[in-house]
């Protein structure tokens, strides 16, 4: 039997005390995934993830589409966060084509961008909770998605995938009397997470669950490459929107919250901290936005890229940085597009912190680590 | 021990307190959110959009040319829309050709009425468009040129007990 098969394939060993689990991948606790656990008893002796159960070929896909047709299908990976998704993919082919984009456009950009990152932390939190079977944490997170919601959909006409960006701004203005709606329902909701504290983050049952599980040092954090909430919960301060701002985040006072122990609590609370931040970045963004303006560059009806190029950009989505490579010859669709997600280089990571963990700490461990599935596969 | 049980206290007093909050869900077939504007449009002269909600698409019979720009925004997006003949005579549509719209593939993108140079294609409030069969998913031009009626009634209200859609 040669070794070139896929894990999970191979004929194992039977040994007589490591049995071998296989973890999804239909979607009870680990996502549209597998993860192959090997136990000895209740303990976890080593864990092989098995993603790609879901992709798609974005990537392939990109480049049979032109630079405004890429749009709704790209942001398809994260629905929750279409936004950020979108984010480094316009603003490479701005790059590219060598838009300039309006200063409200901007400022719109960083509102949108900020809502859709609570929205998902939100959905994120809502599952995180439940997967501890604390389900007040799955319905009041669930439910408080939705003032956000309801302020993208003012904006986007849509709730989910709201193919909002484009290459020279955003699709349309704010609505009329938008201003005052964002700041009541951005406060209440900022109002409305302080209370999580009291249920779940303080609290003690949670926190004996989650402490002190699924340790990833600084060293390692840095070694494995893993990004956002995960890096910022190992003592590591690193927030793209702070050190390589883009488009108007070097005028907004950005504080990135930082956390040293590195446990699976630590992870689940930075977002937490993090949503607080988004809200007050919302407020500076509306108070310091042009009040009139343009949000939308004219452009013609089939960009073309100005011969071989390539750009490479990358934004601070809800689960860290988020790139995205094009290269362009020339043409209408681009020669190639590839994205490196934040979830995927946070998953290589699960191996190493469920070694010596006790099985039932698994889910709390692999979702903190900020993963979604679909966005891994793309 | 003394930490353990007050933070199980605090959680269970919080929890509690949720008792005189006000509901937050929206009754979905009785209550209907209310949305900004009349639905998505576009406005060609200055290539910005005006916000609206991006629902069932409206077609205005006598600005259409049969240009297909709509159609050919479509191509690599959903496939959604088909040019059809239909039987009335407009004096700006020589071909007598407009978009058919196919909404068990239309992904509401709104590219559509972005590539809309004629003031011709607009999206609505509508957004109840189940149907028993595929086919009563396709909407020819003359469905699209009804304006539909849009129930909507309910909005977010912050009081001091709560957020709620009063």
């Amino acid at each position: 039997m040669t070794a070139e098969l896929p894990p999970g394939l191979a004929i194992q060993k039977v040994d007589e005390r490591i049995m071998t689990l296989n973890v999804g991948p239909q979607h009870p606790g680990s996502g549209h995934m597998r993860i192959i656990v090997q136990i000895d008893g209740d303990y976890i002796v080593a864990c092989d993830p098995d993603p790609g159960y879901v992709h798609r070929g974005e990537e392939k896909m990109a480049e049979y589409r032109n630079y405004i047709t890429n749009i709704p299908h790209l942001e398809r990976p994260v629905i929750h966060d279409s936004c950020n998704v979108l984010y480094p993919y316009v603003l490479g082919v701005e790059e590219l084509l060598g838009i300039e984009v309006p200063e409200r456009a901007k400022y719109v950009r960083v509102i949108c961008s900020e809502l859709n990152r609570c929205i998902y932390t939100m959905y994120w939190l809502a599952i995180y909770g439940i997967f501890l079977g604390h389900s007040t944490m799955f319905m009041w997170p669930a439910g408080d998605r939705e003032l956000l919601i309801d302020l993208m959909e003012k904006i986007s006409g849509a709730r989910v995938t709201h193919a909002h960006f484009v290459p020279g701004g955003v699709r349309n203005d704010l609505p009329p009397n938008f201003e005052e709606v964002c700041l009541r329902q951005v406060n209440y909701f900022e109002k409305r997470i302080k209370e999580y504290a009291a249920v779940f983050y303080d609290n003690p049952i949670l926190i004996s669950r989650t402490q002190d599980t699924g340790v990833l040092s600084r060293e390692d954090a840095i070694r494995l490459g893993t990004t956002g909430s995960v890096l910022r919960a190992s003592g590591v301060d690193y927030d793209l929107r702070q050190k390589e701002p883009y488009d108007v985040y070097e005028e907004l006072d950005v504080h990135s919250n930082v956390m040293k122990e590195g446990d699976s609590y630590a992870r689940s609370k930075v977002p937490w901290l993090d949503m607080m931040e988004s809200c007050n970045i919302i407020r500076q963004a509306l108070q310091k936005m042009p009040k009139s303006g343009s949000v939308r560059v004219k452009l013609k009806p089939n960009p073309k890229g100005k011969g071989l190029d390539s750009v490479y950009k990358r934004v601070e989505s809800g689960r860290g940085s988020l790139g995205c490579h094009i290269v362009s010859d020339g043409k209408v669709e681009p020669y190639r597009l590839k994205m490196s997600v934040g979830s995927f280089r946070n998953l290589i990571a699960l191996p190493y912190l469920l070694k010596g963990e006790k099985l039932g700490n698994m889910p709390s461990v692999y979702w903190s680590l900020n993963y979604w599935p679909v966005e891994a596969d793309r | 021990m003394t930490n353990t049980a007050t933070g199980i206290i605090r959680a269970l007093n919080s929890g509690i307190k949720h008792i005189a909050t006000k509901r937050f869900t929206l009754r979905y077939p009785e209550e209907k959110l209310k949305f900004v504007g009349d639905g998505y449009q576009f406005d060609p002269s200055t290539g910005v959009g005006i916000a609206g909600l991006k629902g069932r698409h409206m077609l205005f019979h006598d600005h259409c040319t049969g240009c297909q720009l709509c159609s050919i925004a479509c191509e690599g997006v959903a496939e959604a829309i088909a040019m059809v003949k239909v039987p009335e005579e407009q004096k700006q549509n020589k071909k007598s050709i407009m978009p058919q719209i196919d909404y068990g593939k239309c992904v509401f993108c709104g590219l559509c009425v972005d590539a809309c140079p004629f003031y011709a294609l607009y999206m609505t409030n509508d957004y109840e468009l189940s149907s028993f069969s595929k086919e009563g998913l396709i909407y020819t031009p003359a469905q699209l040129a009804v304006k539909p009626y849009v129930e909507q009634d309910s909005e977010i209200v912050i009081t001091k007990y709560g957020a709620t859609h009063g």
